[in-house]
């Protein structure tokens, strides 16, 4: 717990790139993550002398519709202009980009920590292209050298901004959660922070309590992870109050997020300030974005997480948290409701997806769609377990087998194959059995120890090697043992 | 257009050049400073115009909304992306790097 | 009469009617070449193989009896803006010393298809920027009329080699005057398109809001058969216009008669020499003659079109010279201790003298603090212009003056001066800002010296710019004079 002196302000910037075939102002491909090296460019991407750009439609469009998710205001004029800056992995010496005239603002994004509700607003959400990659190389001897692979230089990204109104690091990580999960679910990304698909940038600042005025506002980068964002904010605000506290100054710059060592590093700051120098892009015209085209995308929205997970309280039953993690992202929720689709009762279905399947999952850190297991498959457990085919256990033992082999079809089919034992003369067998060989537990048990009865339940359930079905064991013992 | 402003200095000089990454000598900061002053005389002439009533054009056309439909299409092949490039490595540009 | 010194449509009517090859022309033109080019220094580079073989494939054409277009087998000269595949493309720069495009520009490509041949890149201000062909990072060009004096820039390359016979036809671009100004020095015939007329893909970008592609020829027919080739909408280029390419060839002949043509007053600058001053005065009595309706009309905001281009292309230069920093392309200056200092001296080497006063006014004109007063206030005063043409344009249906206050000045007489360089294109560069279109075409000889006259059309009107033209070219006999390296005209 951090003295509550200051308050803490946090904005974030969220750079996510969109599922396009092609890049933003030319034909290549977007697909660069398995491409060679600078196999993914042509003459526009490369930022030849005498090419054009040529503005992607869908780009557009996907950037409206995030716009729209985000409960934007979409304004009827909107233009691209020219960043100006060098860098190796800019290959035109500037980046096409949005400064005044973007094509939404003024937005809001809705979450919940610890079951309170939270607004943050969303400043703008703007188009633009993505640079380049630097690799660098060379040894420590010699002049080192950068290398540049151009294949993702033009790839279209769109710039979320958030308002200055998250006051914490769960704030801020339950905020870009929820911005994944919107993003998965209206298609534009899939949300993998990982490859550098979706990052984010924080803008973390102090203030003290009751003050109008921010504070001296700290950049912070190189959060690959909603973990790395959580932590990489709190170590900012103990960094940043230990300043403050002892009577320093903080210096407005930029910060890396060091993972391995968990503290954020100060990055170089710059000779001069740079000035972008921005005008409107002369090689492209500018947008009239109709009333009719935003009402086309607009109609064209898929449910969003919000009224996906109400849907799923309303219409099984489910509990507003665990609709609300089973919403959390748009392959686990679809996996929940194909499984319910095929016949396994709601409740039954969210248990197991939230409780064994997250745990595998999350242990590998992997997401559902990572696993073998389909949501048939799943369905079918049930089904045992819901037939008294198979135990709870034992069904319990079965998943874990189908989740780490390759194919949970033969796990299944074996678990098919086995059947629970609810015959009673085979479990009397097995009762009398085991009432034989643990005189003591009997005993204990008629003396009145509940855990005698768990116990010998245990014993005919080794023997059974699982087998058998415990209400009917219970019932025997009951009887048997009078 | 700034009326009365001091003319150009030599440090606006040397800041203009290295936005521009333009490598400059001390005599050619006074060179191009003199002629520059020059050129920003004969441009104060653009305050003769009463813009008050106008809108900037920035675009010339009045075509709008210009657009093409998301189909991506053959690169160009590695080797005819690098065939200018002075240093290459393993298929990559290769620069200095940046030490800032 | 040499081959090399006729025009397209009496080679065309040749090389349809069997009496010459395509090779044969095309030998014809590249001996002249060799035999004057050193003298001119019109061409960065000739590419005489690949022109040969595109004159065997238009011979093969011809020979296969399909009907020939007016352009096949027609030597041309392609100012070095423009990228050929695989060929030398330098923009006249030595930063792009090296550089093999790896694709067409589309004019090219057009033009290609039309089946013409392509004799070379010629010389031209670094990056398109002069008035003189003197900021070319090789060497200036001479003009044909007189050796030492100027062409004109920045075409001055194409210009020159019309002029002298090292081609029959070729192809510029004009920012602020960059093909009608060396047309007018250089006594031929040269169009800006209207902004949008003609593709930019490929044109390697000085003013993206202002460069346009357009002929050079030695005659106003020749100007409308290149233009009809190479105008029109192209996808890979978002600020060319969709509007209709007409018949450029329909209606040529058509007369001015009855038409109103007015004579911006402002055009009559200070500082223009009397000899050029007389010839425009005698055009307008043959207007007369001819049966035009002649008034002056007022252009209020002319005097403020120079500054105006002055911020708004050197600003954009600015950014679109930003790429060359040798890392992908182009010379590397090699040396630096890291890629910052790298960066500085590869321009810094690269960059000619005018080309780096242009990025850094540019680069001033857009800085914070600043961008209001120059860039938006430069755009606010381009749409006065736009707005003269447009109230001058309800009363007339072209506009005439001169094209350059002086004939061509000798080589040397202006480098001192930038500004002294700019006023060469005071009567030019409103065109450009105005969204118009305009032709320059010779109207005279002072002391030996050619004399352009500049008639201006409104937007994707290039029609009635060629018709005005043509009326005058049929009723006088200028640009029947030909330069002296030319040769004894037929």
């Amino acid at each position: 717990m951090i003295a509550t002196k200051y308050e803490v302000v946090v904005g974030l910037e969220v750079h996510a790139q969109i599922k396009t075939e092609s890049k933003m102002f030319c034909s290549c491909s977007t697909d660069y993550l398995a491409a060679p090296p600078n196999a993914n460019t042509c003459p526009v991407c490369l930022g030849l002398p005498g090419s054009l750009p040529v503005i992607n439609r869908k780009a557009v469009e996907a950037t409206i519709r995030t716009a729209l998710a985000l409960h934007c205001e979409i304004p009827e004029f909107s233009k691209f202009d020219r960043k100006n800056y060098f860098y190796p992995d800019l290959p035109k010496g500037y980046q096409i980009s949005q400064y005044d005239l973007p094509f939404s603002r003024n937005g809001y994004l809705e979450f919940e920590v610890k079951g309170e509700p939270g607004r943050c607003g969303i400043t703008r959400v703007h188009l633009e292209e993505d640079t380049g990659k630097l690799l660098h190389a060379g040894a420590i001897e010699e002049a080192q050298s950068s290398l540049i692979n151009l294949n993702r230089a033009g790839v279209p990204l769109m710039e979320i901004v958030s308002e200055p109104d998250l006051r914490t690091a769960d704030e801020a990580r339950e905020y870009v959660m929820r911005l994944r999960a919107i993003l998965q679910y209206i298609g534009v990304n899939d949300g993998n922070m990982e490859s550098g698909q979706l990052r984010c940038d924080a803008n973390v600042s102090l203030r003290p309590v009751g003050a109008k005025e921010f504070g001296t506002k700290v950049e912070v980068k190189n959060m690959n992870s909603f973990r790395a964002i959580h932590r990489a904010i709190e170590y900012e605000i103990v960094r940043q109050t230990e300043v403050l506290d002892g009577g320093g100054r903080l210096k407005q710059e930029t910060r890396g997020w060091n993972d391995a060592r968990g503290l954020t590093v100060s990055q170089r700051s710059k000779e001069f300030a740079e000035d972008y120098r921005y005008f409107p892009e002369p090689d492209l015209p500018p947008l009239e974005v109709s009333r009719a085209w935003v009402e086309k995308i607009r109609s064209a929205l898929p449910e969003l997480p919000a009224a996906r997970r109400d849907r799923l309280v309303s219409q099984f039953g489910l509990s507003a948290y665990d609709a609300s993690v089973l919403t959390s992202s748009k392959p686990l929720a679809e996996f929940f409701e194909e499984t319910v689709r095929l016949g396994a009762p709601a409740k039954t279905a969210a248990n197991w997806i939230l409780g064994d399947f997250s745990r595998f999952l999350n242990a590998e850190h992997k997401e559902i769609q990572d696993s073998g297991i389909r949501p048939q498959h799943l369905q079918q457990l049930v089904g045992l377990v819901d037939s008294g085919a198979i135990s709870g256990k034992m069904a319990k033992q079965t998943f874990e087998e189908m989740y780490h082999a390759a194919d949970p079809g033969p796990a299944l089919e074996a678990a098919k194959r086995t059947q629970q034992i609810s015959g009673d003369t085979e479990l009397e067998g097995i009762v009398e059995q085991v009432i034989a060989q643990n005189e003591k537990s009997v005993a204990d048990f008629k003396a009145g120890k509940q855990q005698a009865l768990m116990f010998l339940i245990g014993q005919a359930m080794k023997l059974s090697r699982g087998r058998a079905n415990p209400e009917r064991l219970t019932a025997l013992f009951r009887e048997k043992i009078t | 257009m700034p009326e009365n402003e001091p003319e150009l200095s030599s440090d606006e000089v040397r800041h203009v050049a290295r936005l521009a990454r333009l490598g400059i000598t001390p005599e050619e900061v006074t060179r191009f400073r003199d002629q520059l002053r020059n050129i920003l005389h004969a441009i104060e002439a653009l305050n003769r115009a009463d813009t008050s009533q106008v809108p900037a054009t920035a675009h010339p056309l009045e075509q709008r909304n210009v657009m093409r439909d998301d189909v991506s299409a053959p690169s160009l092949t590695v080797e005819a992306a690098l065939r200018n490039a002075p240093s290459v490595e393993d298929g990559y540009f290769k620069v200095k790097a940046i030490q800032e | 009469m040499n081959l090399f010194a006729r025009s397209i449509r009496e080679l065309h009517q040749m090389l349809a009617d069997h009496e010459i090859s395509s090779v044969e022309l095309t030998e014809s033109v590249l001996g002249q070449i060799d035999a004057v080019g050193r003298q001119t220094h019109a061409y960065l580079a000739v590419t005489r193989d690949l022109a040969l073989r595109q004159a065997r494939d238009a011979d093969d054409r011809i020979r296969e009896g399909a009907r020939v277009r007016p352009l096949t087998g027609i030597p041309i000269a392609i100012k070095d803006v423009l990228c050929i595949e695989d060929v030398p493309t330098t923009a006249g720069s030595k930063i792009l010393d090296g550089f093999l495009p790896p694709y067409n520009a589309t004019v090219v490509e057009r033009l290609a298809k039309e089946g013409a041949v392509f004799l070379g890149k010629t010389n031209c201000d670094e990056f398109a920027m002069g008035s003189s062909n003197e900021n070319s990072g090789y060497r200036p060009v001479h003009n044909p009329w007189d050796l030492d004096r100027v062409p004109g820039g920045s075409s001055g390359g194409s210009a020159a080699a019309v002029a002298s016979g090292e081609a029959i036809a070729a192809v510029g671009s004009d920012t602020g005057g960059s093909i009608r100004q060396p047309a007018a020095l250089t006594g031929t015939v040269g169009m800006k398109p209207t902004y949008g007329r003609v593709s930019r893909y490929g044109l390697i970008a000085f003013a993206s809001s202002l460069d346009q592609v357009g002929p050079i020829t030695r005659d106003v027919a020749d100007c409308a058969i290149l233009l009809q080739a190479i105008a029109g909408a192209d996808p890979r280029d978002s600020t060319s216009s969709l509007h209709p390419v007409p018949d450029y060839l329909d209606g040529l002949d058509a007369g001015v008669h009855g038409m109103r043509i007015g004579v911006p007053k402002e055009y009559f600058v200070n500082g223009m020499e009397p000899a050029v001053e007389k010839a425009v005065r005698n055009a307008l009595e043959v207007y007369q003659r001819l049966g035009a309706a002649i008034e002056e009309v007022s252009l209020p905001h002319s005097d403020v079109a120079l500054p105006a281009y002055y911020i708004i292309a050197p600003a954009e230069a600015s950014s679109n010279l930003a790429r060359y920093d040798g890392a992908r392309y182009g010379a590397q200056a090699g040396g630096g201790h890291n890629l910052i200092e790298e960066y500085g001296l590869t321009r810094q080497q690269g960059f000619g003298a005018e080309v780096k006063r242009r990025i850094m006014l540019g680069t001033y004109a857009l800085s914070s603090g600043y961008y209001d007063a120059f860039y938006l206030k430069a755009q606010k005063v381009r749409t006065l212009i736009i707005e003269d043409f447009k109230r001058a344009f309800e009363k007339v249906d072209a506009l005439l003056g001169a094209t350059s206050p002086t004939v061509a000045f000798p080589l040397g007489a202006k480098t001192q001066d930038p500004v002294a360089m700019y006023l060469n294109d005071i009567i030019t560069i409103p065109a450009n800002l105005g969204n118009v279109c305009g032709i320059s075409v010779p109207c005279g000889l002072a002391n030996g010296l050619p004399i352009g006259l500049q008639i201006i059309a409104p937007g994707f009107r290039e029609e009635v710019a060629l018709r005005v033209a043509r009326a005058f070219e049929a009723a006088t006999d200028f640009n029947r004079a030909r330069s002296p390296l030319m040769g004894t005209a037929a």
